[in-house]
């Protein structure tokens, strides 16, 4: 049988450990390839220095960097219950950047805090995104225990700060963990150095989590990616964005509102498949000769199916030095959809850092602002609300060709 | 009191690729060495601890005899300081047999056509490196603790490694991390300055025709390696 696994991102400022933590939670489960380990371990005696884990996750990360890596196990790290992936490389330049398109897929995050110094200006933007994201299964641990002798006095006036600061942006962590990445406190192991904290390890707590739900019976969402004829066979490929897909399964594709039927399931040497899960990239073939594209979605007639507007409103987080302005021209992105779009308002820009809203209504967003923006289509779009199927609901703006902005969608209109 | 740290050959592209944020200190930059026929490491050094051009002179004395260079401690700016500490500077006085031990294991590699020896001449040359750098750092972080008003120390990995092992990212990335962690450890006014950086030239190294500078106290455009010395006794002495 597969194993679960379950994506995991972990943010906080760029000093805090997410280094170290992160090459201990290698460490200590066992996940780490032990030549590359005894690699790394040869090198830091060579330089005189004990193994630290900075240094294997600096060797891992180049390795991938070059493509030399494509072993996944690399990525992974193991509990007797699930594997859990990775889906940041800490360190990056771009950090944020992939925060917004690639941590929208976590299911979970860890907010790494240096308790010596408490809640920094990274801390409190990484934060805003997850809340922003909605991620709901988060783990902050306060690292570096070691450094202010274990204190648990300590502990709890930071945990304090956090906390209120997590509240005002309506995250409610399910967990606030006392760690010393480096000396493996509270991270895989029990810390006997401090016996004042009797809540779970990071890998217990991990281990609570839920996969987040893949609605199975829920309403099906094939996004068309292509179409390819292939020996006489018109096939559609496409991700199952939500829902499962069946053979014989009605279909209604939008945005034409045409219908018709699941043929076949085609997949790369596998004959008669029955139904594709979520979250699968696969080819499908039609009963009738209908215009597909890209950017469709195939939804099931008997289920309610999403909504085409011409305008929706979402959360933005900005990420390009060119400011976002009212009234100009960008590309929406949103699964496979891609569709110009204008910028009707900008409200309540927020300042990423200190979370203070810096105007109630804006003709502009700035770099690493955030902002409740209006977008109208020409051609509707085919989208949900980010709390009912994230897939559909969570977009890039992509402006003079480059990525600048990600957000999710709060409300639909028209 | 203000410490220098030398690294050999650290290159400016990689230190920001690393970002490796002690390296980089408040301020950081590229030096100019324009005016230097070629990024000769003796040259380079000589220069610095003279603040003056010395490439004529040091070329003079071809490609052999130019590492024996012993720059007297007077005509160095080290001699404004009432109790400096030069640890093992290249044209000052670096460890002449660990150089010349270095070097000759380096033809060998290069000579050798076995590709299983020349492996095993290179693991050789590492071990020899890493030998060296460890005693390096052990004897520059006791002088920290020492009783001096100002502090050098000199830092070959890099290079050394880098010559036979650039390609190796991963490797120079951990060295890169060691050099970083050791500024990091330093306190007080500090410079960190390369030579010259390096360029991959397939797997190996060769030197890049610009040097790395960065301080924690101001911003020093794009220095010559001859304007060190008026830096370090501005500084430190006020000159």
């Amino acid at each position: 049988m597969e194993r679960e696994h379950l994506k995991l991102v972990i943010v906080g400022h760029v000093d805090h450990g997410k280094s170290t933590l992160i090459g201990r939670l290698f460490y200590d489960t066992d996940s780490l390839p032990r030549e590359k380990l005894e690699e790394v371990r040869q090198i830091c005696e060579a330089l005189g220095r004990e193994l630290e884990f900075a240094f294997v996750m600096d060797h891992l990360e180049e390795e991938r960097s070059q493509g030399i890596t494509i072993d996944t196990a690399q990525t992974f790290f193991k509990t007797a219950k699930r594997d859990y992936v990775i889906i940041d490389a800490p360190g990056h330049r771009e950090f944020t950047k992939n925060m917004i398109t690639g941590a929208s897929q976590a299911e979970a995050a860890i907010l790494i805090v240096d308790v010596s110094e408490g809640v920094q200006e990274q801390t409190r933007r990484h934060a805003y995104i997850l809340s922003m994201l909605g991620l709901k299964q988060v783990i902050v641990v306060l690292n570096k225990m070691d450094l202010v002798g274990y204190s648990e006095e300590v502990f709890e006036k930071v945990r304090g700060h956090t906390l209120d600061f997590l509240k005002r942006i309506g995250i409610n962590p399910t967990y606030v963990i006392p760690i010393s990445a480096r000396e493996g406190d509270n991270v895989a192991s029990r810390s006997e150095r401090m016996p004042w904290y009797t809540g779970p390890t990071i890998l217990e707590a991990l281990d609570t989590f839920k996969k987040t739900e893949r609605r199975d019976g829920g309403p099906l969402r094939f996004a068309v990616q292509d179409v390819y004829n292939i020996e006489g066979k018109r096939i559609i490929v496409g991700r199952v964005e939500a829902g499962t897909l069946r053979r014989g399964d009605e279909i209604v594709i939008l945005p034409t509102g045409e219908r018709t039927r699941v043929k076949s399931i085609e997949e790369f040497m596998r004959e008669g498949v029955e139904e594709a899960p979520p979250g699968k990239s696969t080819g499908i073939t039609l009963e009738d000769k209908l215009f597909v594209d890209r950017g469709q979605i195939l939804c099931r007639l008997e289920e309610e199916t999403p909504k085409m507007v011409s305008e929706v409103k979402g959360s933005i987080f900005w990420m390009s030095s060119e400011p976002l302005q009212v009234g100009e021209s960008v590309i929406f992105k949103c699964s496979t959809q891609e569709a110009p779009c204008r910028v009707e308002a900008i409200e309540r820009r927020i300042d990423s850092s200190t979370l203070e809203v810096i105007e109630e209504s804006s003709s502009r967003l700035e770099n690493r602002e955030v902002g409740e923006v209006t977008l109208s289509f020409a051609s509707p779009v085919i989208v949900e609300d980010f709390n009912v199927t994230p897939e559909l609901g969570r977009f890039v703006i992509e402006k003079e060709g480059n990525i600048s902005g990600g957000g999710i969608i709060t409300r639909l209109e028209g | 009191m203000i410490t220098v740290i030398a690294i050999d050959a650290l290159e400016y592209t990689l230190v920001e690729e690393f970002n490796m944020r002690n390296l980089k200190q408040d301020y950081y930059g590229r030096t100019d060495i324009s005016e230097f026929s070629e990024p000769r490491t003796m040259v380079l050094w000589s220069s610095f601890m003279t603040g003056e051009n010395r490439e004529a002179e040091i070329l003079a004395k071809g490609d052999k005899e130019m590492w024996n260079t012993r720059i007297p401690h007077e005509e160095t700016f080290f001699s404004h300081f009432k109790n400096p500490f030069v640890l093992d500077l290249p044209g000052y006085n670096y460890d002449l047999e660990q150089h010349r031990r270095e070097r000759e294991l380096l033809k060998e590699f290069f000579e050798e056509k076995d590709e299983e020896r020349k492996r095993e001449v290179r693991r050789k040359y590492n071990e020899n490196a890493f030998a060296h750098h460890r005693r390096v750092k052990e004897r520059f972080f006791e002088a920290l603790e020492g009783d001096y008003d100002f502090v050098l120390g000199y830092f070959s990995v890099a290079d050394v490694i880098g010559h036979l092992n650039f390609g190796n990212r991963s490797l120079m990335k951990m060295i890169y991390r060691d050099l970083d962690d050791i500024v990091s450890r330093v306190e007080g006014k500090k410079i960190v300055l390369s030579d010259h950086g390096m360029k991959a030239v397939g797997a190996f190294g060769d030197h890049s025709d610009y040097g790395f500078w960065s301080t924690n106290f101001r911003d020093l455009g794009r220095p010559r390696i001859t304007d060190f010395k008026r830096i370090v006794l501005q500084e430190a002495l006020g000159e």
